[in-house]
């Protein structure tokens, strides 16, 4: 245990000392001395952000639930309290038991977003870690990483001993397994690390080298061990009623960012947009079924005392029983005064029907996400909205007595002119003539619409993989056409930073060479690179031309269609052919409809869909 | 119909706001199904309301609390049930029904607090007991206070002297922190924050308190009729 002295004068001095501290509703605090494996969950944010996490919840009940391993948290501490612990020489702790996270056994990093990297290093450091895999002996707990960007796990792969690839739930227990029965016998990480490369979903990056061609791409990317598998199948769990779920959660004391229950509906999405990493990686859909969701619903009620219960899935509506489930949940829990959600829902009259049915009372603003302003772009993307589907919708929301909006666009699309790029004022003024055409005696409420644009990234393993982003400059010139155009103040308009956007598809699509770039741009002050106001624009371009980093190779290259990528060799089940076919129909303009209504062979293997829609 | 109930709230749990506090409450009282009075309009919230609240990082031992309610119920299940639900370092110590009383948080006048702090160097306990001895004998005790005036503030002397009750040195722990028990005013009608108290303690008498290691716990809440305290349940 840290030195609790310490600790007690740090937490007198620093904002929100409840981040620190644990022992909130349903966390578990074991004897870390009668247990063989101690597990360090690792969400590289502050508290807040990370306790808002799904993942983290399941994860953190599933190894618990083991009776001889403890999974406990730690998150990055907030700048206040890093600098007291670095002026105190306080290490890093786990929440639980206050134990330092250089005594675990295994530290398992989530990995959400890319900006959160060098969040990654400063907890390393803050644990007296060192940051490269080789310079760790055996005596350094196993630094391990999953979650969604680890479908390219290469911009890390230099710190990380092994990534979990895909779903967690079934593959973090085998492993933990594996690791219990070698720590028994004489722990020695590489033997370890060699068994482990035989399970399914894991990846150890130090058993991979990789050549480069002269025009820096990848030449080759081979295993220099033998057993090292030479492509990496991501793990799917199939399924989703009989799959671990945790009959509780953790209730914060503080205000997180979700203060509710999150279920999730189901894994997968048909739709098949073409920007969309979770839409490709996270095939097939698999649905959990609503018995289950009901018992679910009753456990974590009863077991948090939260009045809100978020339905979560890629796109609500998909849900086969969606309106019997929003109306059992109701119903039943009428008079514990309990609130359903609904994020991510579509634009049709359907989902409207649903919301009315949950807000029934208070009418909170309605959110869309068109993602593109014209017609021509939308099919480029295969978002399968229309306009005429937006008026309907919108003006059956207004009937129904909503009256605040919120557009999403992305800017930045491929093939995008400026016209394209006005349709997002089009769309915006279009929709508040809808409200404001309606008689006057029939408008309710304070017409308020935000059109928002974010700076669109190219992410691995979707049909615009090969796609280069905009520059910084032509973003922001389409962001300025659209910003000077919309003169209204019932609309407004506001938008990403660009400079964020620009480093995310750096590190989006970045390779093994990045290593040096996160140390340096860490050494330089980096972290907590998510948060705007924390974000070093200029410092990470310092830290780019020290490092000899070609930004324009990673961000802005429009790349050969024949061209190996970093991420090649994990395999998501949608295989390259269907997403370079989907990215030559996306330059086209041609729509391809949701694979529900018939298969598109995407190479998904054995899915559910085949017997069920076709 | 009113619950009156004492709680804790201890160790670590000290670091939790008040504002956390009553949102903890709320729950509770969802997830153990106490049958409590929530109030009218858009967004009900349920009726209840600790008195005397903490500052951050000071621990309890006996924090007070009235709560309404809708239904009569046993006061024994509903301690058990309160308690089961919320976590180990906050529990109801007892409860009890009133058909009628003045708000918890108008009845509290004095707190009974435990003080621990270290020193820059040793200091004796008999000799640190004969000087704060001296110290209460003074006719009056001033505190810097700052006092809005206008748009800014200036800095006024008060005397705190009335607002002391008693002073005790207690002993020296294991841990080295030298132990104070004092009863200081405390709630709506004047309020002596143990920290400022501390604070004013070392400025006039240069003990060598270090600031930053002080831990503060409150033991004991009364109110007072005449020249008697007592606890509000
Ligand atoms: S295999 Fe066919 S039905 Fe299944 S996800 Fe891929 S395209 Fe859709």
């Amino acid at each position: 245990m840290i030195n609790k002295i310490k600790l007690d004068k740090i937490l007198k001095k620093v904002e929100k000392p409840a981040r620190y501290i644990g022992m909130e509703k349903n966390s578990i605090k074991k004897n870390l001395s009668e247990v063989s494996v101690k597990f360090a969950f690792s969400f590289p944010d502050v508290y807040e952000v990370g306790m808002s996490h799904l993942g983290m919840h399941i994860l953190y009940n599933l190894i618990n639930n083991e009776e001889n391993y403890v999974c406990e948290r730690v998150f990055s501490p907030w700048i206040d309290m890093e600098e007291e612990m670095r002026k105190e020489g306080l290490p890093l702790f786990t929440l639980e038991n206050k134990e330092e996270v250089r005594n675990f056994d295994l530290i398992g990093f989530t990995l959400q977003y890319e900006m959160s990297y060098t969040n990654i290093l400063n907890i390393l450091d803050l644990s007296n870690i060192p940051f490269y895999s080789k310079d760790r002996d055996d005596s350094y707990p196993l630094i391990i990483a999953g979650g969604p960007c680890a479908y390219n796990p290469e911009p890390i792969a230099d710190f990380i001993d092994l990534f979990v690839i895909g779903e967690g739930e079934e593959v973090t227990l085998e492993l933990l397994k594996l690791y219990e029965e070698n720590k028994k016998e004489n722990w020695d990480k590489n033997l370890f690390l060699r068994k482990a490369a035989n399970i399914e979903g894991i990846y150890i990056p130090a058993f991979y080298d990789v050549l480069y061609n002269e025009d820096k791409t990848i030449k080759e990317m081979f295993p220099i061990v033998e057993g090292a598998p030479s492509v990496i199948n991501k793990r799917i769990v199939k399924n989703l009623d009989e799959m671990y779920t945790p009959d509780k959660m953790i209730v914060p004391f503080i205000d997180t960012v979700h203060d509710r229950i999150t279920m999730e509906l189901f894994r997968g999405c048909t739709h098949g947009c073409r920007f969309c990493q979770a839409g490709m990686v996270y095939r097939p859909i698999r649905e959990k079924s609503p018995d289950r969701l009901m018992e679910i619903a009753e456990n974590l009620l009863d077991s948090t005392g939260y009045e809100t219960i978020s339905l979560s899935s890629l796109s609500s509506c998909d849900y086969t029983s969606l309106e019997l489930l929003t109306k059992q949940l109701i119903e039943k829990y009428e008079d514990r005064k309990v609130g359903v959600s609904l994020p991510s829902l579509r634009l049709d009259s359907f989902s409207i029907d649903v919301l009315k049915e949950i807000e029934r009372v208070r009418k909170s603003g309605l959110t869309f996400a068109p993602e593109a302003g014209s017609q021509r772009l939308r099919d480029v993307i295969n978002k399968g909205v229309s306009e005429d589907d937006l008026v309907k919708a919108i003006s059956y929301a207004f009937k129904e007595g909503w009256s605040r909006i919120k557009l999403y666009f992305m800017i930045g699309l491929p093939t995008e002119t400026d016209e394209d790029v006005m349709g997002i004022k089009h769309l915006s003024y279009l929709v508040k003539d809808l409200f404001f055409n309606r008689p006057p005696q029939e408008r309710k409420g304070n017409f308020k619409l935000t059109a928002s644009a974010s700076c669109f990234v190219p992410k691995p393993f979707t049909p615009l993989q090969w796609y280069g982003q905009d520059t910084i400059e032509e973003f922001m010139r389409k962001i300025y056409l659209v910003k000077n155009s919309i003169k209204d103040n019932k609309v407004s308009f506001n938008y990403h930073d660009a400079d964020l956007s620009y480093l995310e598809a750096i590190f989006a699509r970045g390779d093994r060479r990045l290593s040096k770039l996160l140390v340096k741009a860490w050494e330089k002050g980096c972290k907590y690179d998510g948060w705007s106001d924390l974000f070093k624009f200029d410092t990470w371009m310092a830290a780019i031309e020290e490092t000899d980093i070609d930004p324009y190779f990673y961000a802005n290259r429009t790349r050969k269609e024949d061209e190996i990528f970093p991420w090649d060799f994990i395999n998501p089940g949608v295989n390259k052919s269907y997403l370079l076919k989907e990215y030559r129909r996306a330059i086209e303009g041609e729509r391809t409809p949701d694979c529900r209504k018939g298969c598109r062979a995407c190479g998904i293997q054995n899915c559910e869909m085949w017997g069920v829609f076709n | 119909m009113i619950f009156r109930a004492v709680f804790t709230k201890k160790n670590y749990l000290r670091y939790i706001s008040h504002l956390d506090m009553v949102r903890l409450f709320h729950r509770t009282f969802n997830m153990a199904m106490i049958p409590i009075k929530y109030s009218e309009g858009f967004n009900p919230h349920p009726k209840f309301s600790i008195g005397n609240p903490l500052s951050l990082g000071v621990e309890s031992e006996e924090e007070y609390m009235d709560i309404e309610m809708n239904k009569e119920m046993d006061i024994d299940e509903f301690i058990e049930r309160m308690n089961k639900a919320l976590p180990e370092d906050i529990q109801i110590l007892r409860a009890a029904s009133l058909e009628k009383a003045p708000a918890v948080s108008s009845m509290i006048e004095w707190s009974f607090y435990e003080l621990k702090f270290m020193t820059e160097s040793e200091i004796d306990l008999n000799e640190l007991s004969r000087i704060l001895q001296l110290w209460l004998e003074k006719d009056q005790i001033l505190m810097k206070k700052m006092k809005k005036k206008g748009k800014g503030k200036i800095e006024v002397d008060v005397d705190i002297k009335p607002l002391i009750g008693n002073l005790v040195v207690k002993e020296k722990d294991e841990d080295g922190f030298i132990v104070l028990n004092s009863l200081l005013k405390s709630g709506e009608h004047g309020n002596l924050k143990p920290i400022n108290f501390l604070e004013t303690m070392e400025r006039d008498l240069f003990i060598g308190i270090d600031l930053e290691s002080i831990m503060l716990k409150r033991l004991g809440q009364y109110a007072q009729e005449n020249s008697q305290i007592y606890k509000p349940l």
